[in-house]
This record gives structure tokens, C-alpha cells and sequence, in this order.
């Protein structure tokens, strides 16, 4: 049986990480585009992309576009592994709810 | 580590929405762009044709077309930044395929039809091209193509009851409406 992952669990990092599991697999998004989808701040954001760099459920990949920086974040397959397995053991606590 | 039902149901929510939340705006991001350029060319393109006669018409049209095709390539460029992808995806080339074999069909109906003016020609290219908005809408996201359903409408409005102003109409009702939905997509949606 599926169990609940603490890391993804967190509301910030369970919506960064639905937004990275929606993309196709390898695609990368903007750093500035997932903070102006989610709302939230340049720090609160880094700082959560950092626990999940950490627990290897993404990739950070800062490149020069036109001798700019950009950062691009992309879900592992790892990371979409655990996010699958978190949503089923979501859905088991919920079916338990309405069963 | 334990929660409760409740906490797990919005849990669940929270997915949906910033999963909906993240097609939509992928879906939409290039849709805006679309629609402000091509909104300013069938704006201008359609009041000289009202307006004016002979070859200034055709030279502002293309003009117009040039203009709007050489500022769609960096806007889209930077769109394009905003998820990079390692390859063409099987659904961007099968949706490349489609609008490329879209204008074939459209070319081919245009020249056995024989249009018998302007405004049938118009007619033709507005009915294809939204055509190929609402098919893609179908196969991808309707959310972000939605507005191919009223531009058809208001241009068949134009052309069975208002023919006397059909390009006035064009031009300001559906290229102005172009414009607008394009500006309220991208700044409000």
C-alpha cells in the first residue's frame, strides 16, 4: 500500500510538484514562470525547490539564454514516482472517508 | 505520518487545481499572442479594404501580414522559454501536420469554390482557420480556444446581414475583438 511522502506532502512543494508533473516528461520550466504560476516569493520558492533537489525529485538546471541566466526546474523519474505514490495513498485516506 | 480524510481530499483538490491552472496557462500562452497579431492585421487589412481602392489595399495587407509575421517570431521565441522541451513533442508534430494539411484543404476548396469576391474569399479563410482553432481546442485544450466559436459567429453575422459593411465589421468587431480578448487573456486570465 502506497504511503504519504513528508517532503511532497508539505502545500508548497505538492503544488510545485503537481505544476512539474503536468509538463510532458523532460520538458523543463522557467524559474520565473512556476513562481508566477504558484504565486509565491523568489525565497519561499528557491528554498522549497532546494528539499526537493535534495530528496532527487528534481532538477535544477541554470543555463545562459542571449548571455542571460535562467533557470529551468524539470521532475526526475524518481520524483514522479513519489508523487503518484503520494497521490494514491491520498486517494486510499479519501476513499476511507466516503467508503 | 497520518492526516485526516479532510486533509487528504484537499490535498487532492490543491492537485487538480494547480494542474488545470498549469494546461490552461501553457495552452493560453501562445493563444494571446496569436490573437493581438492577428487581431492587428485583419484590423488594418479590413478598413483599407473598406476604406480604400486599388493596389495600396493589397500592399497594406501585406504590409500588415509581413509586420505581424516578423514580431510573432521573437514573441514566440520567448514564450517559448518559459517550458523548453528536449524534442518536438509526437503531439506538437501531429498538430504541425494538421494546420499544414488544413491549408492545403483550404487552398483546394478556395479553387474548386471559385469564390465570386472578397468577401467570400474572406469567408472561406475565416471558417478554416477557426476551424483548425476549435479542432485543435478538441484535441488539446478547449479552454484555450474557445473564442474561435463567437469570432466565427460574429464574421457569419457580418457577412449574411451587414454586407454593405462586412469589412468595417471584420476590421472592427472581430479583428478589435481579437485585440481585446488577446490583451484580457494574457493580463487577466
Amino acid at each position: 500500500m502506497a504511503e504519504l511522502n513528508e517532503t511532497i506532502h508539505q502545500p508548497v512543494r505538492l503544488r510545485i510538484m503537481a505544476a512539474l508533473i503536468t509538463l510532458d516528461t523532460g520538458d523543463e520550466v522557467d524559474f520565473k514562470y512556476l513562481r508566477h504560476l504558484l504565486g509565491v516569493t523568489d525565497g519561499n520558492l528557491g528554498a522549497h525547490l532546494r528539499k526537493l533537489e535534495e530528496a532527487g525529485y528534481i532538477i535544477v538546471n541554470k543555463v545562459f539564454v542571449e548571455r542571460k541566466p535562467h533557470t529551468y526546474i524539470s521532475a526526475t523519474a524518481a520524483g514522479r514516482t513519489a508523487f503518484q505514490e503520494h497521490i494514491t495513498a491520498l486517494e486510499s485516506i479519501f476513499k476511507n472517508k466516503v467508503g | 505520518m497520518n492526516i485526516s480524510p479532510t486533509e487528504a481530499e484537499e490535498s487532492l483538490a490543491a492537485i487538480q487545481s494547480v494542474t488545470q491552472k498549469t494546461r490552461r496557462s501553457i495552452a493560453n500562452s501562445g493563444a494571446y499572442i496569436f490573437l493581438i497579431i492577428t487581431g492587428s492585421v485583419w484590423l488594418v487589412g479590413f478598413l483599407a479594404t473598406q476604406f480604400l481602392s486599388g493596389p495600396i489595399v493589397a500592399y497594406l495587407w501585406i504590409g500588415a501580414s509581413v509586420l505581424g509575421s516578423a514580431l510573432s517570431i521573437p514573441l514566440g521565441t520567448r514564450q517559448a522559454r518559459r517550458v523548453r522541451s528536449p524534442s518536438l513533442s509526437p503531439t506538437a508534430q501531429r498538430a504541425i501536420t494538421f494546420w499544414l494539411l488544413l491549408i492545403l484543404y483550404g487552398i483546394a476548396a478556395i479553387a474548386v469554390a471559385k469564390p465570386d469576391d472578397g468577401k467570400q474569399v474572406t469567408m472561406f479563410i475565416v471558417l478554416f482557420l477557426m476551424l483548425g482553432q476549435l479542432s485543435m481546442g478538441m484535441l488539446l485544450s478547449f479552454s484555450a480556444t474557445w473564442w474561435a466559436l463567437p469570432i466565427t459567429v460574429l464574421a457569419l453575422v457580418g457577412y449574411f446581414l451587414l454586407p454593405g459593411i462586412f469589412y468595417l465589421w471584420m476590421g472592427i468587431l472581430v479583428g478589435g475583438g481579437m485585440i481585446i480578448l488577446g490583451m484580457y487573456i494574457h493580463f487577466r486570465w
